[in-house]
């Protein structure tokens, strides 16, 4: 029973704190991520984000205990990206290597790289193979470098804003595929990106990061049971704000209210109730509460 | 295909113009450059009174030469396709200098270091093959060039020979010139293991430098030497570095110079002996061994900082 238990947590965060002279980007982040969830780790600029990520990925040092598949990622980062991969900073793709020069390179050093796959996913779209990376637009380097991830048999992906640059008819293809070609029971995905929107219905988690604290880490199920949005009636204001809601404005004349962990029943006689967005969750934790 | 041998793949794909175009440009302008003199001999080019000795052709200079010590024929002729193709060698320090201080430092300039830290490839493994392709590498894509163009200038000289009537076995020296391709690796080795806390010093320059690592490499020697001449009045650090780039050779091979007679003896002393003293005397020095353990020091510095790079 231990040894499942074990297993399934993809990555254990214990007090990981990091500073940077003065600056103390992380302060005591502790948190474990199982097997098979898509995370999303959602935090304004400078919250932090990428420092964690760095820090999981065995890319900077850092105070606390940490483990990434049993594996601590600050000393065994080459033997962690056997099934660790990532994509932490848009065109990091090596400029003077052609297309088909990265996935003989990858091919060879990277024992669960499947070339075919990815020359599958680059088949659909427009990428010269014989071209160098650097005469590639932005929105092809993504592209090659989703395929080259999206072709490594990780266990745990890592992606810090992975389509940025990228139009909106890639940016879904890509989600689609990474739910659908990628994803399974057997894999975790850690995600951070400013579209919000566009992943929300991908994640079965949140975390939730503001000055390297985190703020809270829940499932997506929960979250949408716990956040109500409701456009008050006409007449029943009064009652809307003695029921404490987070955060109260107006729309189109109406009064809506945002609740937090309350009956759902009594919630539903004050108006009509919707459940709320990630983004506007967000905001609603990082404003409401401190 | 192995880690390390696709590590060396990708980083000679990184330098292919240092290690391939520029000796191959070199070589195109050495062999123009001999074409149109060894055309020109005796007509338009008047070497040194060889025209009062009355030489009009390259087959007359053969006759003479051969006239004059048959014996020395071969070593003289292995020496000049040498001396012919000694521009290539013009550019072989640069190569190796810009790849070294180039290593390290581009891939963190263009970000490319995260794109290498997601593969499972160690820090280790990656300065190591940063060290060793420019220095393994590029002196042996260096030597085959040369070798090319030594053959290019036997079939030329070959060819004139034909149209000028004069013999042109003398030209082919086979097996002299192969020895000395083979000598030119043996003593390029023995440079290399005394010249390495020195390379070492520019890839370790490359792990760290934010900008300019050029600046770093130069520079910082440079005061140090100033700064223990200013105050100290020696000039350790100076006689380190010479002894490293070269000078130990003075001490190696002190019994060998003083009596070099013509070109039998000068590629004798090159070709052989010369080696297996420059290796006793290597291992039996002390400074030899410290200069290892400094160059240990700064690869494990060099290590250290990419582990920490971003």
């Amino acid at each position: 029973m231990t040894q499942t238990a074990r297993d399934t947590t993809v990555i254990k965060a214990r007090n990981i704190s990091k500073s940077f002279g003065k600056f103390q980007a992380l302060k005591g982040v502790s948190f474990d991520i199982p097997l098979g969830r898509i995370v999303g780790l959602i935090g304004a600029n400078g919250a932090g984000k990428t420092t964690l990520l760095n820090a999981i990925l065995g890319l900077s040092s850092y105070q606390g205990r940490l483990s990434v598949l049993g594996l601590d990622p600050s000393r065994q980062r080459s033997t962690l990206m056997r099934d660790v991969s990532f994509i932490s900073d848009v065109a990091t793709l090596p400029k003077w290597m052609k297309v088909s020069e990265v996935l003989d390179y990858v091919a060879s050093v990277h024992p669960k790289f499947n070339r075919d796959k990815a020359m599958d996913f680059l088949s659909r779209t427009k990428v010269p193979l014989a071209r160098k990376v650097r005469a590639l637009s932005k929105g092809m380097i993504v592209q090659v470098h989703l395929a080259v991830i999206m072709s490594i048999e990780a266990k745990l992906l890592v992606l810090d804003e992975p389509t940025l640059g990228l139009d909106i008819l890639f940016r879904k293809q890509f989600y689609q595929s990474l739910l659908e070609e990628y994803f399974d029971e057997e894999r975790t995905i850690l995600i951070t990106t400013h579209q919000v929107e566009e992943i929300e219905n991908i994640l079965t988690d949140v975390m939730f990061i503001r000055d390297g604290k985190l703020q809270l880490q829940a499932s997506m199920d929960d979250l949408s049971k716990q956040f109500v949005e409701v456009i008050v009636t006409a007449g029943k204001e009064d009652k809307a704000k003695a029921l404490g809601p987070i955060s109260t404005d107006t729309i189109f004349g109406k009064t809506r209210c945002v609740y937090k962990d309350k009956d759902h029943e009594t919630l539903a006689e004050l108006g009509e109730t919707r459940r709320l967005g990630l983004a506007d969750i967000f905001v609603a934790t990082m404003t409401g509460e401190e | 295909m192995s880690t390390f041998s696709a590590l060396i793949k990708r980083e000679v794909l990184d330098s292919k113009n240092g290690y391939i175009y520029v000796p191959l440009i070199l070589m195109g302008i050495t062999l123009f450059l001999v074409t149109l003199s060894s055309l020109g001999i005796g007509k338009t080019i008047y070497l040194n009174g060889m025209e009062a000795d009355n030489i009009h052709s390259l087959a007359d200079l053969m006759e003479r030469a051969r006239a004059e010590d048959p014996s020395r024929m071969s070593a003289g002729i292995t020496l000049l396709y040498w001396a012919s193709t000694s521009l290539t060698w013009i550019a072989f320090p640069f190569v190796i200098f810009f790849s070294l201080l180039g290593a390290l430092y581009e891939e963190r300039r263009d970000r490319s270091i995260l794109f290498w830290k997601s593969m499972p490839v160690s820090d280790w493994q990656e300065v190591l093959a940063k060290f060793a392709t420019p220095l393994l590498v590029a002196p042996l894509t260096f030597l085959a060039v040369v070798i090319v163009s030594q053959l290019f200038l036997a079939l030329l000289f070959s060819l004139i020979m034909v149209f000028q009537g004069g013999a042109i076995l003398p030209l082919w020296p086979v097996s002299l010139l192969f020895t000395s391709w083979l000598t030119f690796i043996v003593h390029y080795l023995l440079w290399l293991v005394w010249a390495l806390p020195v390379l070492a010093w520019l890839l370790f320059v490359s792990s760290f430098a934010n900008r300019m690592p050029f600046l770093w490499a130069i520079l910082f020697p440079v005061v140090l030497i100033v700064v223990e001449g200013m105050f100290m009045g020696t000039h350790h650090v100076g006689n380190w570095i010479t002894l490293h780039l070269g000078a130990w050779q003075s001490s190696a091979f002190e019994q060998i110079g003083g009596n070099i007679n013509g070109p039998n003896d000068a590629l004798k002393i090159i070709l052989g002996g010369v080696q297996l003293e420059g290796f006793t005397y290597t291992i039996s020095s002390v400074q030899f061994w410290i200069g290892l353990a400094v160059t240990a020091a700064f690869l494990f510095g060099a290590v250290q900082m990419r582990k920490r790079a971003l």
